[in-house]
C-alpha cells in the first residue's frame, strides 16, 4: 500500500468516526495493554462513554459469576476516576470476592432494584451523574429503546456501562436481539493453570469471545486475572492478562453434560 | 367513663356490680387498652400543631413542651385556652395545667384546679395543697406516706432531705426534686424535638394537589432560609398536613448529606404528595428538619479539579434513589470483624467515608456470588475423612472436580453463645474447587467427620 493511499484511508476513517460520534467529543479508550487484544477494538482499547454487553453461557446465564468477575476486572481501572455503581435485582454479590479480584469494593455503591425497568432507569440515572465512572447492571435483556437510552446517558458524562445479561433462575433463555452496545462479550470460565510446583487452583482464567464490536473486529481470547487473591498491587497494568489469542475461529460448543 | 356517670357518683376502679347496683341502666363497654393507646398516639400526633416536642404519658396523659412557642398564641393562658377549646370541640374531656416542670404540670393537671397556670418558680405554692400521690409515687410509698400522716405536699416540702430519702427511698426524693425543678426529667418525645420547624397556616383550607405541591415548596423555602442563616443543613425533612378533622398525615424525605436546598427538598417530597389524603381540607402544614448539622458554604469548584465533589452529583443521586427505592435498597459494603463469611459484610450508608484501614483479606479467596442460604449438593463422591469431593451434582448437572484447594476450617462464633451450646456441629470445612470446564465453586462439608455417618455437603458460593 502506497503512503498516499494509507494517508487517504486514515483521513477517511477519521471522518467516519467523527460522523459516528455525531459531533460529540470522543470519550477515550481503556486499552487492555496487549496489542493482540487492542487491535480488535476501535481506537486501540475498550471505548469509554459507551455501554458494553456481557453475556454468559448455559448455567452462567443464571448465576452470572464469571461475567460479573470479568465486568469487575474490566471496570476496576475506571474506579480511579470516580465511583462505581452496581445495580441488580438479586442481592448475591459478595464484596470480599470483589476485593479478592482487585476491585476496590469501598468505591462501589450497590443498588437493589425491584424490577427490570427500575434497574434500567437506575442505570441511566447513575450514568448521567457527575462523579460516577462505571455502572454495572444485571438485567435480563436490553431492547433497542432501552439500549439507545443507555447510550445517550453514557454519552452525557463519559461514564461507561456494563450490562450483564442475567436471567432469573429457571427462566427462559432469550436470544439477545440486535442492540446498540459498543461491544458484546461472551464469557465462560476456563480451567486455571497453577504455576509449576504449586498445588491447588491457579489464577482465575476466562475464555472470552468478543462477539460484536462496533468499528472493530471480533475475536476470542483467553484471559487470566493475574493479580487476583494477593496483596500485591499491579503497577498500573490492566488486571486482565492475555494468555492466548484463540483467534477468530469458532470455539467448539461446550458438550452438554445434562443427564 | 362518661361525665354523666361521674355525676351519678360512679368512679373509675369501682366494681361493675357495685356500679350496676347504684345505676341499673348503666351501659358498660369492654376496656380496650390497645385502642386507648392508639387514640393517645393520634392525640399526640395532633398536638404537634402546638409544639414540636410532644411526649405521650400512658395511659391517659401527654406532655407538651411549650418552651419558646407560647408567644405564638399570645401567652400561656391563651395557648391553653386554644388547646382546651379545640379539644372540647372534638368532644374530649380533659384537664390541663402549665408549669415549669413536667412533674409539677402532671400534679396540677390531675389534682389541682383545671387550667391552672403556675407562674415561673411558683409551682411550690400551688402544689402545697395537693395530696402526696400527686408526686407519681409507686403505690407502696404513697400508702406509707399517707399512713405517716402526711396529707399535703407542703408537709413533705418542709421535711429535711436526708431522713426523707432514708424513709421513703431515693425514688421518692427524685420525684420531689423533679416537681420542684431541682432535677431534670427526661421525657420520651414522640419525635425528637427539633428547633427547626416552620409552619404555614391558610385562611381557607386547601386540598388541590397543586396547592399541596406549592405549600411544600413554600415551607421548604422558609425553613431553608433559616438553615442558611444559621449555617446548618438537615438530613431528614418531614412535612405534616394538619387536616380539619384533626388528623395529620405526613410525608418525609431523607438526604444522604445534610443540605438546605429548598428546590431539591421540594422535588424529593413532591412525588410522595400523591399519597396524601386531604380529607375535608388542610388548614396548616408544618415542615421539620431533623438531624441538623453544621454545613459550611461551599466555594464554587475550580476548573480542572481532579475529582468531582460529592455534592455535585453523587449525593443528589443517592437521595433520588433512596427516596424512590427505599433507603434499604442502596448501600455500600463495609467490612465487619467476623470470620464467618455471611457475617463479614455489613451495609454502610452509601456516602459514608470509606474505611481504608480495615479491608477484607484478599489472600483468603472468597466467592463473588454468595448464596443467602447454602444449597445442598447431591451425589457427592469424596474420600473420607477430609478430601475434597471428586464429583458432585448441582442443579441437575454433574460436575467433575479437576483441581481443589482446602480445607479452610471456619467455626461458628462460639463466644457469642452459651458455653454448653458450643459444639463441633457447626464447623464448616470449605474447599475451593474447579470443575473440568473451569467453573469455580466454594463448597463446604458441615460438621466433623464421624465414622458411619454420611457427610453433608453444601455449595455456598461461586467464584468468577
Amino acid at each position: 500500500m502506497s503512503d498516499f493511499r494509507g494517508k487517504g484511508l486514515a483521513a477517511l476513517r477519521a471522518e467516519i468516526a467523527a460522523l459516528e460520534r455525531g459531533g460529540r467529543a470522543a470519550c477515550g479508550v481503556l486499552p487492555f495493554g496487549d496489542p493482540a487484544v487492542d487491535a480488535h477494538l476501535p481506537g486501540g482499547g475498550l471505548p469509554l462513554g459507551r455501554w458494553h454487553e456481557i453475556v454468559g453461557e448455559a448455567l452462567e446465564a443464571e448465576t452470572g459469576a464469571a461475567a460479573a468477575a470479568f465486568a469487575a476486572l474490566v471496570a476496576a481501572p475506571l474506579t480511579a476516576h470516580g465511583e462505581a455503581v452496581w445495580v441488580f435485582r438479586r442481592d448475591d454479590l459478595f464484596a470480599p470476592g470483589l476485593t479478592g479480584l482487585g476491585f476496590p469494593a469501598e468505591r462501589l455503591i450497590q443498588v437493589c432494584a425491584r424490577d427490570e425497568a427500575e434497574a434500567l432507569s437506575v442505570m441511566e440515572d447513575a450514568l448521567s451523574t457527575v462523579g460516577v465512572a462505571a455502572v454495572i447492571g444485571e438485567v435480563e435483556t436490553v431492547d433497542l429503546i432501552a439500549g439507545r437510552r443507555l447510550q445517550l446517558a453514557a454519552e452525557t458524562r463519559g461514564a461507561t456501562a456494563f450490562v450483564l445479561n442475567r436471567r432469573p433462575f429457571g427462566g427462559k433463555a432469550t436470544r439477545p436481539a440486535g442492540s446498540s452496545a459498543a461491544t458484546r462479550w461472551r464469557i465462560a470460565p476456563a480451567p486455571s493453570e497453577p504455576s509449576a510446583g504449586e498445588f491447588g487452583l491457579g489464577a482465575p482464567r476466562f475464555r472470552v469471545e468478543l462477539e460484536r464490536c462496533r468499528g472493530g473486529r471480533t475475536g476470542a481470547f483467553l484471559f487470566e486475572a493475574a493479580g487476583a487473591y494477593s496483596w500485591e498491587k499491579s503497577d498500573g497494568a490492566h488486571p486482565l492478562r492475555l494468555v492466548a489469542d484463540l483467534g477468530d475461529r469458532q470455539l467448539a460448543p461446550t458438550p452438554s453434560l445434562a443427564a | 367513663m362518661s361525665l354523666e356517670a361521674a355525676r351519678l357518683g360512679l368512679y373509675p376502679g369501682q366494681k361493675a356490680t357495685d356500679a350496676f347496683a347504684r345505676v341499673p341502666e348503666l351501659a358498660t363497654a369492654e376496656a380496650e387498652p390497645e385502642a386507648d393507646a392508639a387514640a393517645l398516639e393520634a392525640l399526640v400526633d395532633w398536638s404537634v400543631r402546638f409544639s414540636p416536642a410532644v411526649a405521650a404519658d400512658p395511659p391517659d396523659g401527654l406532655f407538651l413542651d411549650i418552651t419558646g412557642v407560647d408567644h405564638l398564641w399570645g401567652g400561656e393562658a391563651e395557648m391553653l385556652a386554644d388547646l382546651q377549646g379545640r379539644l372540647r370541640a372534638n368532644g374530649l374531656s380533659f384537664r390541663g395545667a402549665v408549669a415549669d416542670t413536667p412533674a409539677a404540670a402532671w400534679a396540677l393537671a390531675r389534682y389541682g384546679a383545671d387550667g391552672a397556670i403556675a407562674p415561673p418558680g411558683g409551682q411550690r405554692e400551688l402544689m402545697g395543697d395537693l395530696p402526696p400521690s400527686a408526686l407519681r409515687l409507686d403505690l407502696a410509698t404513697a400508702a406509707q406516706i399517707e399512713r405517716l400522716g402526711f396529707r399535703r405536699l407542703s408537709q413533705l416540702f418542709a421535711l429535711p432531705r436526708a431522713p426523707f430519702a432514708k424513709r421513703f427511698g431515693q425514688a421518692a426524693l427524685i420525684r420531689l426534686d423533679q416537681a420542684l425543678g431541682r432535677t431534670r426529667e427526661a421525657l420520651t418525645y414522640r419525635r425528637p424535638p427539633t428547633p427547626y420547624i416552620e409552619r404555614l397556616t391558610f385562611a381557607e383550607p386547601i386540598s388541590a394537589p397543586e396547592d399541596l405541591a406549592r405549600v411544600a415548596r413554600d415551607a421548604a423555602v422558609k425553613l431553608c432560609a433559616r438553615l442558611e442563616c444559621e449555617g446548618k443543613g438537615g438530613r431528614r425533612f418531614e412535612l405534616f398536613f394538619h387536616r380539619l378533622d384533626g388528623r395529620s398525615p405526613s410525608v418525609a424525605a431523607g438526604l444522604a448529606l445534610p443540605g438546605r436546598d429548598a428546590v431539591r427538598i421540594a422535588r424529593l417530597l413532591s412525588p410522595k404528595l400523591e399519597g396524601v389524603d386531604p380529607g375535608f381540607g388542610i388548614e396548616a402544614v408544618t415542615l421539620t428538619a431533623g438531624e441538623v448539622e453544621a454545613v459550611s458554604g461551599r466555594q464554587a469548584r475550580l476548573e480542572g479539579a481532579a475529582r468531582a465533589a460529592v455534592e455535585d452529583g453523587l449525593s443528589p443521586l443517592v437521595d433520588r434513589l433512596a427516596n424512590r427505592l427505599g433507603e434499604d435498597r442502596i448501600w455500600r459494603a463495609a467490612p465487619v470483624e467476623s470470620h464467618v463469611p455471611e457475617l463479614s459484610v455489613g451495609r454502610a450508608l452509601p456516602l459514608s467515608p470509606a474505611a481504608e484501614t480495615r479491608r477484607w483479606d484478599p489472600e483468603a479467596p472468597r466467592p463473588l456470588r454468595l448464596f443467602r442460604r447454602p444449597e445442598p449438593l447431591e451425589g457427592v463422591i469424596a474420600l473420607t475423612p477430609d478430601d475434597p469431593p471428586s464429583q458432585f451434582r448441582w442443579r441437575g448437572r454433574l460436575h467433575r472436580i479437576r483441581r481443589a484447594e482446602g480445607p479452610e476450617r471456619i467455626g461458628e462464633e462460639w463466644w457469642k453463645r452459651e458455653i454448653e451450646a458450643v459444639g463441633v456441629d457447626h464447623v464448616r470445612d470449605y474447599y475451593r474447587v474447579e470443575d473440568s470446564e473451569g467453573a469455580r465453586f466454594w463448597l463446604f462439608r458441615a460438621g466433623l467427620y464421624k465414622a458411619g455417618e454420611p457427610a453433608r455437603w453444601w455449595l455456598h458460593g461461586l467464584f468468577g
